[in-house]
């Protein structure tokens, strides 16, 4: 199923990765840890599923593999760089937006009181 | 005894020739190959291909392994379901590919458009796509007295 604008439906992992990669990780170790710390190591990416959700990211042209990664390295998706699409760049801007919505109604709800507000 | 909660469902299927049965499911259906391991003999234990959201697991014929295709057995009791965006242009660009046509794209009760395909390696496909969102009580009040012909049209 994709979203209402067409664009490919994203995992919550495939989330994950967009934006660690939007915020300056590229590397594939940087992104597990860029996971890892944000959460408090409540969600942690393990080898398999960095290398399933990277690989499933770029076949959907969100993210590509960038130039500085090592060609004759063996193929592992933790040693290889990456970097948004144009098209990915906008994807996760378009899922923060509604993530940012919904979050800002569990704030009104009551559901996040004593949590920081970080809007 | 005590239930767990599953935490996912997937679909493994067996195929004869596991090399074009990607190159048809990439082509017809849009999958995605991410993962592939194989025995040394060169037999394709299992390539892992994402579809749309979902996973679909594909191994060759492995008789040690009780992995057989539905060329083998004479036919496969399961279907898949794909649903698309479009589903009259995937129909018939997947029996381009080389699918069969088993029931041809209609307007389904149920509100959705809706056609099965056996794909070239024996596995039915029904692709659709969502054209009203009905309650299961609409549902109800439009089913037809039965099939025919294998279809559910007329």
């Amino acid at each position: 199923m994709s979203s209402a604008s067409g664009s490919p439906a994203l995992t919550t992992a495939g989330f994950q990765v967009l934006l660690a990669l939007a915020s300056g990780h590229s590397h594939g170790y940087a992104v597990m840890g860029f996971v890892d710390q944000l959460t408090d190591g409540q969600v942690r990416l393990g080898p398999g599923t960095l290398y399933r959700t990277l690989a499933r990211l770029v076949a959907d042209e969100l993210v590509s593999e960038s130039e500085v990664s090592d060609p004759s390295a063996p193929h592992d998706a933790r040693r290889r760089y990456y970097q948004l699409t144009p098209l990915g760049a906008q994807v996760v801007r378009d899922e923060a937006a509604l993530l940012a919505r919904l979050v800002d109604a569990a704030h009104t709800a009551g559901l996040l009181d004593g949590e920081r507000r970080t809007t | 005894m005590t239930h767990q909660r599953p935490l996912g469902l997937g679909t493994h299927i067996f195929v004869s020739d596991a090399d074009a049965a990607v190159a048809f499911y990439s082509e017809a259906f849009g999958a995605a190959e991410l993962i592939r391991h194989c025995l040394p003999d060169g037999r394709v234990l299992f390539v892992e291909l994402a579809v749309g959201p979902d996973k679909l697991l594909l191994s060759e014929e492995i008789k040690e392994l009780n992995a057989v295709a539905p060329s083998t057995l004479g036919g496969s009791p399961v279907m898949l379901l794909l649903e698309l965006e479009d589903v009259d242009t995937a129909f018939t660009h997947a029996v381009e590919m080389g699918a069969t046509v088993e029931m041809p794209v209609a307007e389904m009760f149920w509100g959705e458009r809706y056609g099965i395909v056996r794909d070239p390696f024996g596995h039915h496909w029904s692709l659709c796509t969502r054209r009203e969102q009905l309650a299961p009580d609409e549902v109800a009040d439009r089913v037809p007295p039965g099939p025919a012909d294998g279809t559910w049209t007329g």
